[in-house]
């Protein structure tokens, strides 16, 4: 009886706790304590992939799915008539362990739905939290959502046992939140985000005067927000996402293709998620962190959504070919990142390569840098090797991916019922023509 | 051709370098003993393994070289890959001209050809950390099974013991017959052979159970991508992952 009802709690609430996209498990250096189990990997680690592709990292679940909420883009919704559930936090505590002994998870990842109201909710998710790291000295990676509108108090507490913590912002614009999820403010959202990341930097500062300073946050906070389930631009997502990165001191920002879960009118009607959008966001997203380009660089008010056949990087390239082509030999590291298809690895190689000697399109082939897409936009000494004018539409032809088509001829066979005109049926028996 | 044949352990690898060095015949490659076949043109020599010269290659590579370097080697030494001593070497000779520039010096054949071989295995290192699955046995005894293309038992073993230090676990190398084996204190590698069933716990068949059915429900129906999914966890994986069986 036991087992069977586990089973039916844990197929309720990880089902429901799918769509939080983030799986990552990384940036924390917790470390085991005697007599204790677990720690966290800087690096964090995948320990399965399912069905969709995603990595499996964490034990994803959800505390509970009752909720008071009614958010139109959401499966728990309280007007949504699907099974409910909730786990005690000894279930969780016992999941979490037993799953981490068999090295199935990297940790926690617990959430919930608002039970009751948001400063209840969050009291339980702290209560079994508190429970795994002082009962039970689970050092493993725990996430924890924290609970938009509950007492800071509590977010501050949850904030010294666990390793990272996220608010969800879910839609891109007040406007949105105002028409899908009429009860959700976006100050109560704002107001903890804000708060946990300047704690995290005050925390961060205090570990380096004082090594043995509790730690807060170690892995930073991360958010997500919904694509496609309103009408915002690429470009008002990605300058959110720059503003939440520069002032909240935002670890990673998700972004998750509204998958249709409801047929409210106030939705758009989509009978698949908007993957490609998501990926294109994605690769703006990496552009910002790690490549230092800015949104307005990326997007404007004349050219506000990405192509969904060009990555953003080309997008831009191809309307700033006055900077192109560089070379390879001479260009700063800065520069080098902003050729398509050259990527942090790749620029490194290169400037790591070329103190030695300069570098001809064959090095770099060797060194493994990927040339399909950066062959139009580099010259290897003095030499360019696009093979093609150095035009912005010749090249971006090149760049697109060429549609598969279908083949214009079948495959005859011997029964096939297609009738060869009579004058081919004479020449194929003659030969002649 | 001279073929130096070593014993098969890092120390006797090393040995073998040493040997190259000093003696005036040089050999053209270098190969486990078991793995060479005698032809017309080739002319073994035994090495036989003296740790006190390979103790001198391995301190040479660490301050002449790089400590890096010396990972390098000891990653490719465990690839075991197919002529991958006779690389090695290469490597190390280059690396003893050139000193601790040598992995930035990317356009030399045997220094890409090693870097991408270290890459290969401390990649299946990274990924055996997650794909690892333990079942509990009768006896308070956590027993993971593997079959890796590279002999990486004993490099994903001090993780494990950090991370389960209160538990005994053994991992067991399927291929290779090798066990790392921890006991709460301390890990050791120890040949294993083992035939048989395996005894599990009373309650290890539901917790197998509970995370079967949480692997299945947690992939979202509109995106399924199995292609996606076969990248990441290669199917010579699978038949040791419970959630796949």
């Amino acid at each position: 009886m036991f087992v069977v009802e586990l089973l039916e709690k844990l197929s309720i609430l990880s089902a429901a706790a799918k769509y939080d996209v983030s799986c990552s498990s990384s940036g924390s250096t917790r470390k085991n304590i005697r007599g204790g189990l677990g720690n966290a990997a800087q690096s964090g680690i995948c320990h399965s992939w399912s069905d969709d592709g995603r990595c499996i990292s964490l034990l994803k679940i959800l505390l509970t799915n009752y909720c008071v909420y009614d958010c139109a883009y959401c499966v728990n919704r309280v007007s949504n008539d699907i099974p409910r559930a909730s786990f005690t936090p000894e279930e969780v505590v016992d999941l979490t362990i037993n799953f981490y002994r068999r090295n199935y998870i990297e940790g926690l990842f617990l959430s919930s739905a608002i039970w009751k109201n948001p400063n209840h909710t969050m009291e339980l998710l702290v209560r079994a939290v508190r429970k795994l790291r002082v009962e039970y000295r689970f050092n493993g990676y725990i996430h924890l959502k924290a609970i938009p509108g509950a007492d800071w108090k509590l977010i501050a507490e949850a904030g010294t046992l666990v390793d990272r913590m996220s608010v969800n912002i879910e839609l891109p614009s007040s406007e949105g939140l105002k028409l899908l999820a009429p009860q959700k403010r976006k100050e109560n959202i704002l107001k903890p985000m804000s708060l946990l990341g300047s704690q995290i930097l005050e925390n961060r500062e205090e570990r380096k005067r004082f090594r043995k300073a509790p730690s807060f946050v170690p892995a930073g906070q991360s958010t997500q927000l919904i694509v496609g389930a309103t009408s915002d631009s690429d470009l008002r997502i990605i300058k959110l996402s720059e503003n939440l990165y520069r002032s909240f001191n935002m670890k990673r920002v998700y972004y998750s293709a509204y998958v249709p879960v409801s047929s409210n009118p106030k939705l758009p009607s989509i009978s698949t998620p908007p993957l490609d959008r998501e990926h294109r966001l994605y690769q703006a997203d990496w552009l910002l962190r790690f490549y230092g380009f800015e949104a307005q660089e990326l997007l404007s008010d004349s050219h506000p959504n990405f192509q969904l056949e060009l990555d953003p990087k080309s997008d831009w390239a191809l309307r700033h070919l006055n900077l192109f082509p560089v070379e390879v030999n001479k260009a700063d590291y800065h520069l080098l990142l902003r050729v398509p298809g050259i990527g942090v690895k790749s620029a490194q190689k290169i400037v790591a390569a070329r103190r030695f000697h300069s570098l001809d399109y064959e090095d770099l082939h060797k060194i493994g840098v990927v040339l399909r897409r950066a062959r139009y936009f580099i010259t290897c000494r003095g030499k360019y090797y696009g093979e093609v004018p150095f035009r912005e539409d010749v090249i971006k032809q090149r760049l697109v991916p060429k549609q598969k088509q279908e083949p214009s001829w079948t495959q005859l066979s011997l029964f096939s019922e297609q009738s060869i005109p009579v004058e081919d049926r004479q020449t194929t028996i003659t030969g002649e023509l | 051709m001279i073929y130096y044949l070593y014993d098969g352990t890092f120390e006797g690898l090393l040995t073998a370098i040493y040997e190259a060095y000093y003696r005036r015949e040089k050999p053209a490659f270098i190969m486990r003993a078991e793995e060479y076949e005698a032809n017309l043109f080739s002319r073994p020599v035994i090495i036989i393994t003296d740790s006190e010269k390979s103790d001198k290659v391995y301190r040479s590579i660490e301050d002449k070289i790089s400590r890096q370097a010396l990972r390098h080697v000891y990653y490719a030494y465990l690839s075991d890959i197919k002529g991958v001593a006779t690389l090695i070497y290469r490597y190390l000779q280059l690396g003893w001209q050139v000193g601790a520039e040598l992995d930035s010096q990317l356009f030399r054949e045997p220094v890409r050809e090693m870097l991408a071989i270290y890459q290969r295995v401390s990649k299946e290192r990274h990924r055996m950390l997650g794909l690892l699955r333990f079942c509990k046995l009768t006896g308070e005894i956590y027993f993971a099974t593997c079959e890796p293309d590279h002999n990486i038992v004993g490099l994903v073993a001090p993780h494990f013991a950090r991370r389960l230090a209160d538990q005994n676990w053994v991992i067991y190398d399927q291929k290779r017959g090798l066990a790392a084996v921890y006991n709460q204190r301390e890990w050791f590698i120890t040949n294993l052979n083992l035939s048989g069933q395996l005894l599990y716990e009373e309650n290890e068949k539901i917790y197998q159970q509970l995370w079967k059915q949480y692997f299945a429900g947690t992939a979202i129906q509109d995106r399924l991508n199995p292609k996606l999914q076969r990248q990441f966890m290669p199917v010579r994986y699978w038949q040791h992952l419970d959630e796949k069986n």
